[in-house]
């Protein structure tokens, strides 16, 4: 099952978008960074594909800064 | 996620060998933990403190030290973390619960003694550990005898404070302790150049209690039938209590307890059966028994263990005006900590067998790391007495290494579908 994954440069900026998802009800779980995606260890968001717009305009309207979003299957 | 890479070399770790544990963690944790199902949304703080484990836990300490403060590690539930914060200093656990760091231990360490101390000694002679280079100095006690000879190996590499810990329970030793305590703030103060008073010591006692007292609320929600959490994440919470930023980890815990308060209204029995663990600590990123348990009908609801109660269990008092009051309140309270380095140890088979009622427990699996004498010798007397109660047992001696899960496994099944 394809999984979906937010990655950022820092930990303090995943951690200011989980409490903006917080605020939204909007359901993430944060994991380790898988490997594929990254070499860095730290945080990534764990998202689901149905939310992922709502996601990207919460991003728009705020400093939060990433690196992408990323599938895996 | 973030680039650590410079810290690290700061910290002169080895990157190439590191590097080969961060790979390894997203997936064994995300093998382990993500795939539970329903999962309590407040476990995403913990999820976040071991995706950072070597990252941001590790940039606060650094932070503290270039403003002056101290940090310093630990391994072992009788070391008096009071003292620590009452000297303004952070106490971090140390790395000894994965298999990567073995191979490096057995260069210095015999091949037959318990995993944990080879372990902590391989993840620091490798360089491989953040903690281990971060902390000022290392702080050991005398709970076995490979840990005992192990800390003259550790102290060619860094300062070690060694606690001798008393193997009775009689008065003369709980003054013999009283004394290591105070020896204990002696070599604090010098560390850190901070004076223990009795102010900063009542706070310290405060914070520490209060960090118990969060643990025990999880505990005794996993009481219920069902627990509202997993064992795998309940002992995620007590492995991350040794690690992280004391009031941080209080609000957390309390609030993943706010949420379980919540679910227990709603949760209906599952017909799992309802195991305790009794044994040796399960140091992070140790999960094998409790995912090799949990793949099966079967919740653990307890851990009497270092890194279960015994780590909680008991308040240290804050009644008393001068010093000696309180280390003879500190004192008091870790010497009644029953760990297996002491002879006589009945208080422990009390607290098995009041478990076993107070969490309504099916079954008891026996948790022995390998070469850990004193909790194998025990396992007799505690056998004999689960026997007389009709409480049925396992006992499962294993290392840190995978070969033997297949086994284990099967053991389990046996065991789950006898009782």
């Amino acid at each position: 099952m394809a999984k979906h994954y937010i990655l950022f440069p820092n930990y303090s900026q995943g951690l200011k978008l989980e409490s903006l998802l917080k605020q939204k009800d909007i359901k993430y779980v944060i994991s380790p960074t898988p490997r594929q995606l990254s070499s860095s260890c730290g945080i990534s968001i764990m998202y689901n594909k149905e939310d992922e717009n709502a996601i990207k305009n919460i991003i728009i309207g705020s400093s939060v800064k990433i690196n992408g979003f990323f599938t895996i299957d | 996620m973030g680039d650590y890479k410079k810290m690290w070399q700061d910290l002169n770790m080895d990157i190439e060998k590191h590097d080969i544990l961060c790979a390894a963690l997203p997936e064994q944790f995300g093998d382990i933990y993500l795939t539970q199902k329903n999962r309590p949304d407040a476990m995403n703080y913990f999820n976040y403190v071991v995706a950072e484990i070597h990252g941001a836990r590790i940039m606060e300490l650094e932070k503290y030290k270039k403003e002056g403060g101290s940090v310093v590690g630990t391994f072992c539930v009788f070391v008096p973390d009071e003292v620590i914060l009452a000297t303004k200093a952070i106490g971090v656990g140390l790395c000894s619960g994965s298999q990567f760091w073995i191979e490096d231990g057995e260069k210095v360490l015999p091949r037959n003694i318990c995993p944990l101390v080879k372990a902590f000694a391989g993840a620091k002679i490798g360089l491989t550990c953040p903690y281990f280079q971060s902390c000022d100095m290392i702080v050991g006690e005398t709970t076995c005898d490979a840990k005992k000879k192990a800390w003259e190996i550790m102290d060619e590499y860094m300062p070690v404070h060694v606690m001798e810990l008393p193997q009775m329970k009689r008065e003369k030793n709980i003054k013999e302790w009283e004394d290591e305590i105070k020896i204990f703030i002696n070599r604090m103060e010098e560390l850190t150049g901070n004076k223990v008073t009795v102010e900063s010591l009542k706070k310290g006692i405060d914070v520490c209690n209060r960090k118990r007292r969060a643990l025990k609320r999880l505990y005794d929600l996993r009481k219920n039938i069902p627990s509202p959490i997993s064992g795998l994440d309940a002992l995620l919470v007590s492995q991350v209590a040794f690690s992280d930023d004391p009031e941080r980890f209080i609000e957390k815990t309390e609030e993943l307890c706010d949420e379980l308060e919540e679910r227990v209204k709603e949760l209906k029995p599952n017909g799992k059966k309802r195991i305790m663990v009794t044994g040796t600590p399960m140091a992070l990123p140790n999960w094998k028994l409790h995912s090799i348990v949990e793949g099966l009908n079967a919740e653990i609801v307890v851990e009497e263990t270092c890194t279960g109660t015994r780590y909680f269990e008991n308040e240290v008092s804050i009644e008393g005006d001068t010093i000696d009051e309180l280390v003879r309140n500190m004192a008091e309270r870790y010497m009644d900590i029953n760990c297996a380095c002491f002879t006589p140890n009945e208080g422990r088979t009390e607290d098995i067998v009041k478990y076993a009622e107070e969490y309504n427990i099916d079954g008891v699996i026996y948790y022995n790391l390998s070469f850990c004498h004193t909790y194998a010798i025990e396992y007799e007397k505690i056998e004999k007495v689960l026997k007389e109660k009709d409480i049925p047992l396992l006992k499962i001696e294993t290392d840190y290494s995978e070969e033997d899960t297949g086994q284990i496994k099967t053991r389990v099944e046996a065991f789950l579908e006898m009782i």
